[in-house]
């Protein structure tokens, strides 16, 4: 590729360099000079049409367009002036002249460009004496969004993703003039797969998402960044969360987790994520395993952490002294983070059991943009901590009475292999664990299922399907008792006397990247928010 | 001897009636006297009916009517101090916190033994003094039951087990020592004055008069520095506002902080009973106790020569009366220091007992003396 | 001529101007019986009031500066906050439109509203339940400040509250759309959900 040529330009009396093709636009971003803007998306093509990014330019007339003019050599451009400012606020009025007063029902209210702009360029003395012209408003155009044509401004973004990105063109402006209006082609829905994305890029509160509608206000949201558990691809998201729970329980039936966002990864999944991931959280707070259960001949008790690991640990120590440990099986996931499969895998190891292994969920659809066919985050990771994988081989060992104690981890298998097969092994074993978030088949024929953490709720990485490794951290505090993996085998293994201990994610990853060689180099302080690939 | 004890239990009855409704009334008298001088309207809207059968609309209107007046707040409060849980703090001393109250009401009590209510009555060919104990050291029997009243209160604060109701015990204690000293030496005017101890011979030596027969030879004529600081110092003693720092209820913390029901009832009607206590004394040694301006044992004797003759009955009935009237005013007047002066400060407190009140004690015992020396 | 308030702040400024006392008034009996005299005027002068007002006479001169309040009502400003209460349509539905604006700035957070969908899509939101905690409420009136659609008002008139806990002073929309019109129940029923709108 060749060297790009330099350029150097004067904004706002700042002198900067940028590369020849770049815009105005970015080149005021790169002065620390921001200049407001629409229809502009770094993602989406150019199309100049919502007239904010006003800005003068030295030796042209008129006002210019920061997004679709060029940079050039010795350009000066002034973005505070009181040309650039007077453009912007009457850009601003133009705007406004038939936005409805929404602002209180908008669910866009908080977040809103306009209303940031407004703030800072408004015209507080509004001059619009007519009518407003009346659009469609709160319709339903597909399974996640909600259209207020009222409320859009026109600024085509939409548009232009569902012809460039989704490639599925379902939006389109119609009619014209004061009566353009945006919407979905005749008889057509907006049902892609990453429908949810408009409502992302959607400036204003005319895309709105149907998930999210009144739940609550985005001043109540919380944001900690993590990536999307729902494939190996691992998009990198915000969860947004209702940071005010405490006092407001009312919010959403008390759910914790109100939505995700996509954040920006240029490596993987760039500005956008999947409608699938995007609306994969409610698992966060619906059908939770809360307390340790014990299950026998049917009948269910919740019983406290310490009777649960009291009752596991004796059945491993009977095993060690039988010197009977090939009798164990551990059947991990894939869902499981970097750090608790190592930790599971050193426990086990340590304690000498033999058969341990991983299991993905069944794979799902799959295509060429962002989703990939394998639906668990971290197959790869298991693979590179050398983790064998497939549980079938197990569960035929157990059916034929040859193990006694079977650890399963998060995956439901019935879904995988089939209920009978599940229940036949479990009818034969000692003791069945399952350590999981939520409930399911599996773990209502486990004898004893503990209760784990998240991902929302643990620190640690996953390893996408790439090998990158990318960072997730807490935002919530684990639900009811529940606690994370690697604290679980902590506590085992001080009741086994194994002499292990794991503090915390952190440490565990230090540890791991000394010891494993695909992970070799890595830290928490490299991965950072945008997570570094593995050894190859 | 049956006859003498139950003539003995009778007056005994009569005081201790008297004393007790009084204190009793005192609650009322507060709260309306308070009310009234602060333009309020004061407590009217405790009452109760009893049913038809057991008395019916009659009795009910008059309950009504005393509910009005906010007479039988006096019961409500009685009522709900004799339910209310009795709470002895966990570090306290079970014994000793039921005993202090008592203590405290007992000896106020007592006191009431050496105080002449009226003339001595000749009845069925007998004498009978209105007195319980005619104690020829009257005063100083009074002076010293006082005195030990203070135990109860230092006792209280002692053993409720909580620090601050100690000190409330202990000023209270400093208090009492301060102003017992000033009350006593204030009240050596008067007895070298009428020369006894005896309360009731005191009494009937305030029964002259002086100016030519105009001017009656009560204390507070011939002892007024002596009548100031008794009533300063009694003030004091029944730890009342402005002198209410062992209680001070409302901010500083007092000896029966750690009291409920009726053992802190007790302790309030122990200061109404002293209220009464005072007020009698005053009387008695700067009033005239129950003598009636004029009036003889067998008629007034008006100073420009006019005579109306009253029958014996008649003369112990004006003597109750005046008794009565004076003590009624006492307490009415204590009352409204009560409701008109703020608090003092500690140090105030001091300065007033040791620094005014005792150097001028004494100056009222010299100079009395002088006097007393010069006229006879 | 300086106002009586601003008399007295001059003597309070001037406080340390003043002069010594003389020896008769540091004894404090003139002032002592100065304060005895104001006391037993007002004493008497009320009880000779109250004594005539039994007896039907100078009914027209009060005893007592008292209002007897259960019995008698103080007239109250228009401008006192008291209790919330939330207006109403035309059609009798609240006007609010659950924007959560009070909810955010209620310094007490003492405000829960649920939001739902109003089948009129020029309305859009409408409390599904509007409740308001009276035992947390501050009054201070920011909810009636922050509302755009002047859907909430403190203006009931309504000050009396009383409860046998905390619970007890609970509101629900019902109650806060009629005011008065809730029999306080122990536990309170929360979250009571109106009626969903007719569609028009």
């Amino acid at each position: 590729m060749p060297e790009p040529k330099y350029i150097s330009l004067t904004v706002d009396g700042k002198t900067v360099t940028v590369p020849e093709g770049t815009t105005v636009l970015q080149a005021c971003e790169k002065a620390q000079s921001p200049v407001p803007f629409y229809c502009y998306h770094p993602g989406l093509s150019i199309a100049g049409n919502c007239r904010i990014c006003l800005v003068e330019i030295a030796g042209t007339p008129k006002l210019q367009i920061a997004c679709y003019t060029r940079a050039a050599e010795g350009m000066v451009v002034n973005t505070t002036s009181d040309n650039t400012l007077n453009g912007r606020r009457d850009v601003l009025e133009f705007l406004l002249i038939n936005h409805p007063l929404d602002c209180p029902v908008c669910d866009q209210a908080g977040e809103c460009w306009l209303q940031d702009y407004y703030m800072q360029h408004g015209l507080y003395d509004p001059k619009f004496d007519e009518q407003k012209i009346k659009k469609p408003k709160a319709v339903p155009i597909g399974p996640t969004v909600m259209l207020d044509a009222e409320r859009c401004i026109l600024c085509s973004r939409c548009v232009r993703f569902t012809d460039e990105i989704s490639k599925t063109g379902e939006f389109g402006i119609f009619n014209r003039g004061d009566h353009s209006e945006i919407g979905v082609h005749p008889g057509k829905t907006l049902d892609n797969k990453y429908s949810g994305n408009v409502v992302d890029i959607c400036p204003v509160g005319a895309l709105t998402d149907r998930d999210f509608r009144f739940k609550c206000r985005v001043w109540y949201l919380g944001s900690t960044n993590s990536v999307c558990p729902g494939c190996s691809r691992g998009c990198n998201t915000q969860i947004h969360y209702n940071r005010e729970r405490d006092w407001r329980p009312h919010i959403a039936n008390g759910e914790r987790v109100m939505r995700l966002k996509p954040r920006y990864n240029p490596d993987v999944n760039q500005w956008w994520m999947c409608d699938e991931g995007r609306y994969g959280y409610h698992f966060i707070d619906e059908n939770r395993l809360t307390q340790v259960q014990f299950r026998r001949n049917g009948a269910v008790q919740q019983k406290p952490w310490e009777e649960g690991l009291e009752l596991i640990a004796g059945t491993l120590k009977q095993l060690r002294d039988a010197k009977a440990l090939d009798q164990a099986g551990v059947i991990l996931s894939s869902h499981m983070t970097n750090e608790n499969l190592y930790a599971s895998r050193k426990f086990f190891t340590t304690l000498g059991v033999k058969q341990l292994v991983f299991q993905r969920p069944k794979s799902g659809s799959s295509d060429t943009f962002l989703i990939q066919a394998d639906k668990s985050p971290n197959a790869r990771g298991a693979q590179a901590l050398g983790i064998a994988e497939g549980a079938e081989a197990l569960l035929d060992l157990a059916a034929k009475k040859a193990l006694r104690v079977l650890f399963v981890f998060v995956q439901d298998l019935t879904e995988l292999f089939g209920p009978s097969r599940v229940q036949e092994a479990a009818r034969q074993l000692e003791l069945l664990v399952f350590v999981g978030t939520n409930m399911n088949p599996t773990s209502q024929l486990a004898h004893v299922a503990l209760p784990s953490a998240v991902y929302a709720e643990q620190d640690g990485t996953f390893t996408n399907f790439e090998g990158r490794v990318q960072r997730i951290n807490a935002a919530l505090t684990p639900w009811g008792e529940a606690k994370p993996e690697w604290q679980v085998f902590s506590e085992l293994a001080d009741k086994l006397n194994l002499g292990l201990a794991f503090a915390d994610p952190q440490t565990i990853f230090t540890e791991l990247a000394k010891t494993e060689k695909p992970f070799q180099g890595l830290s928490y302080q490299l991965i950072s928010d945008q997570g570094a690939l593995l050894k190859k | 001897m049956m006859v003498e004890l139950a003539i003995k239990l009778g007056v005994c009855a009569l005081v201790l009636g008297g004393v007790l409704n009084f204190a009793g009334m005192q609650t009322w008298l507060e709260r309306k006297q308070s009310a009234l001088m602060q333009d309020r309207i004061g407590a009217n809207r405790a009452y109760f009916t009893i049913p038809w059968w057991l008395g019916g609309l009659p009795v009910n209107w008059i309950l009504r009517k005393l509910g009005g007046l906010g007479i039988l707040n006096a019961i409500a409060d009685i009522l709900k101090l004799l339910t209310k849980e009795d709470l002895i703090p966990e570090k306290g001393n079970r014994f000793l916190h039921t005993l202090a109250p008592l203590l405290s009401v007992f000896f106020a009590l007592m006191a009431f033994c050496a105080i002449p209510i009226g003339p001595t009555v000749h009845l069925w060919g007998r004498d009978i003094p209105l007195q319980v104990a005619n104690v020829n050291a009257g005063l100083l029997f009074v002076l010293a039951l006082g005195s030990i009243g203070v135990y109860g209160v230092i006792l209280a604060g002692m053993v409720s087990g909580n620090n601050l109701s100690t000190l409330g015990g202990l000023r209270a204690s400093s208090q009492m020592i301060s102003y017992e000293i000033a009350l006593g030496i204030s009240l050596i005017g008067a007895i070298i004055w009428y020369g006894t101890l005896d309360l009731q011979l005191m009494i009937e030596r305030q029964g002259t008069y002086l100016l030519g027969g105009w001017l009656p030879h009560w204390g507070v004529v011939v002892q007024p520095l002596g009548c100031l600081i008794f009533m300063t110092a009694a003030l004091a003693h029944t730890k009342r506002v402005p002198f209410d720092l062992p209680e001070a209820e409302p901010e500083i913390i007092g000896y029966f902080t750690e009291y409920s029901g009726m053992k802190f009832g007790l302790f309030f009607l122990t200061d109404f009973v002293e209220v009464v206590l005072v007020s009698a004394l005053t009387t008695v040694l700067f009033f005239g106790g129950w003598q009636v301006p004029y009036l003889a044992p067998d008629g007034f004797y008006f100073p420009w020569g006019a005579f109306v003759p009253v029958s014996h009955l008649g003369y112990v009935i004006w003597g109750l009366v005046s008794f009565t009237v004076k003590v009624t005013a006492f307490i009415w007047f204590f009352m409204l220091i009560r409701w008109t002066l703020p608090r003092f400060r500690y140090d105030q407190l001091m300065h007033l007992g040791w620094k005014i009140l005792f150097p001028l004690s004494l100056l009222n015992i010299a100079a009395t003396s002088v006097i007393a020396v010069a006229t006879r | 001529m300086s106002t009586l308030s601003e008399q007295l702040l001059h003597r309070i400024r001037d406080a340390h101007k003043r002069r010594e006392m003389t020896w008769w008034e540091r004894t404090y009996l003139p002032a002592i019986a100065q304060g005895l005299w104001l006391t037993s005027r007002h004493f008497w002068r009320n009880l000779f009031l109250h004594i005539a007002h039994r007896v039907g006479l100078f009914r027209d001169v009060p005893a007592a500066v008292t209002i007897q309040y259960p019995d008698q009502q103080r007239q109250m400003a228009p401008r006192l906050r008291t209790r919330h209460r939330l207006t109403k349509r035309a059609d009798g539905t609240p006007r609010c439109v659950a924007c959560m604006m009070c909810e955010t700035v209620c310094p007490a957070r003492c405000i829960y509203i649920v939001a739902g969908e109003h089948p009129d899509p020029n309305v859009e939101k409408v409390p599904k339940s509007f409740d308001i905690d009276l035992g947390k409420c501050v009054y201070c009136g920011y909810c009636v400040e922050a509302c755009p659609e002047d859907a909430i008002r403190m203006d009931t008139q309504r000050h009396d509250i009383a409860a046998y806990s905390r619970d007890g002073m609970w509101l629900d929309i019902k109650e806060l759309l009629n005011p008065g019109s809730k029999q306080f129940g122990e536990p309170p029923e929360k979250f009571v959900q109106l009626p969903p709108p007719p569609s028009r």
